[in-house]
């Protein structure tokens, strides 16, 4: 009788997964069908009115001229202007909006064809700037009312430097030096 | 006994001794199937839960790309396609097929049924900081573009002017990160 017990004792108790695994089942096309195919990331625009940062750094600098860099994207190409100079201007001219300062790469190109600026030599000059002023790390960015969102996505991209890399300077590290000017304004009409 | 006799009396033991035998239960081992289940749950759930903001882009709408790697950070996004703008997933503004918003919408850059609907969720945003012990000035006042790649300067120039008016003062343009 008491060997009987022991036997029914020892007997293996198995937990049914069975519906545990029908859950688990249904959970992974839901999750997969949330997931997030693309990664997005954010480009963090300031406000003109909020441009206090470049502000602070011109009391800290006051020996030094600002630079101002404002780059206006035509339909026809980039005007670039910097202490209040555009350049390629006419002599004694502090601007002159009949020509931009970087022509289109590829001339005729329709709108919707976003690599029809410049961006090379667009980021050519922002190092250039970069180098002539450290410290500086925001610009103004304006367009004409047709130019698509890509092709202002694109010229930010290009202002801020190809290598550079934020990520780490989100979480407390230094700004790389390869990152130009990372704190792009976006104004309308300004020219 | 012949070797084909031997053989044949041995199997037919064989026979007999399976017919005694009782049938045996076939059970599925679901252990290490469940192991790995659980593994692929989890990695899904935690990829689901890393981005503070859900980005749903509506139909038809294509992301411009960027070479940005900044994460987007918690903020309400305004979503403009081709055809419209919405907000808190509504329909609030139909633009037309230039991309122009309908100029019945539109006073001096100023979009109305989209400052409503947000300064409405600014009041509501405002409120739950002071619930929580914040000044009405730490509510998260930053808002998401998130933007067609063909969509117009102007028509950006007038949401984002619509935010501001609507007291938010942090902008961030949403964008597909390239690998280029």
């Amino acid at each position: 009788m008491a060997r009987r017990k022991k036997k029914n004792e020892e007997a293996e108790l198995e937990a049914n997964l069975l519906p545990v695994m029908n859950v688990m089942f249904l959970l992974i096309p839901a999750l997969l069908l949330a997931m997030e195919v693309a990664r997005f990331a954010a480009v963090t625009v300031t406000p003109p009115k909020f441009a206090a940062q470049a502000d602070e750094k011109k009391e800290e600098k006051k020996e030094e001229k600002p630079l101002n860099l404002k780059v206006f994207i035509m339909e026809d190409g980039y005007r670039v202007s910097a202490q209040g100079q555009q350049q390629g201007a006419e002599a004694g001219k502090s601007a002159d909006s009949n020509k931009p300062t970087i022509p289109l790469a590829k001339p005729g190109a329709p709108l919707d064809d976003f690599a029809r600026y410049d961006y090379a030599k667009l980021e050519a000059e922002a190092a250039r700037y970069k180098s002539l002023f450290a410290h500086e790390t925001v610009v103004t960015i304006s367009a004409e009312n047709s130019i698509p969102m890509q092709a202002l996505i694109n010229t930010m991209d290009a202002l801020r430097g190809s290598d550079c890399k934020l990520l780490k300077a989100m979480m407390g590290e230094e700004v790389p030096p390869e990152c130009y000017f990372w704190q792009p304004i976006v104004e309308a009409g300004a020219g | 006994m012949t070797p084909e006799e031997l053989f044949q009396a041995k199997k037919a033991a064989k026979k007999a001794a399976r017919r005694n035998k009782p049938d045996e239960n076939a059970s599925l081992q679901l252990t290490s199937l469940m192991d790995v289940v659980s593994i692929i749950v989890v990695y899904l759930l935690k990829s689901y839960g890393s981005d503070p903001v859900l980005i749903t882009p509506t139909g038809g709408q294509k992301i411009p790309m960027s070479k940005a790697d900044s994460p987007i950070q918690d903020g309400i996004p305004v979503y403009i396609s081709k055809r419209a703008i919405t907000f808190g997933s509504k329909k609030i503004v139909q633009l037309d097929e230039n991309g122009d918003i309908d100029p019945a919408a539109l006073q001096n850059h100023l979009i109305g049924p989209l400052y409503d609907a947000m300064a409405e969720e600014a009041d509501k945003a405002k409120q739950m900081a002071v619930a929580q012990g914040k000044t009405e000035n730490d509510w998260s006042a930053r808002v998401i573009l998130v933007g067609d790649e063909t969509l117009k300067f102007s028509t950006l120039v007038d949401v984002m002017y619509t935010a501001g008016r609507a007291e938010f003062r942090e902008y961030a343009f949403c964008v597909i990160q390239s690998n280029g």
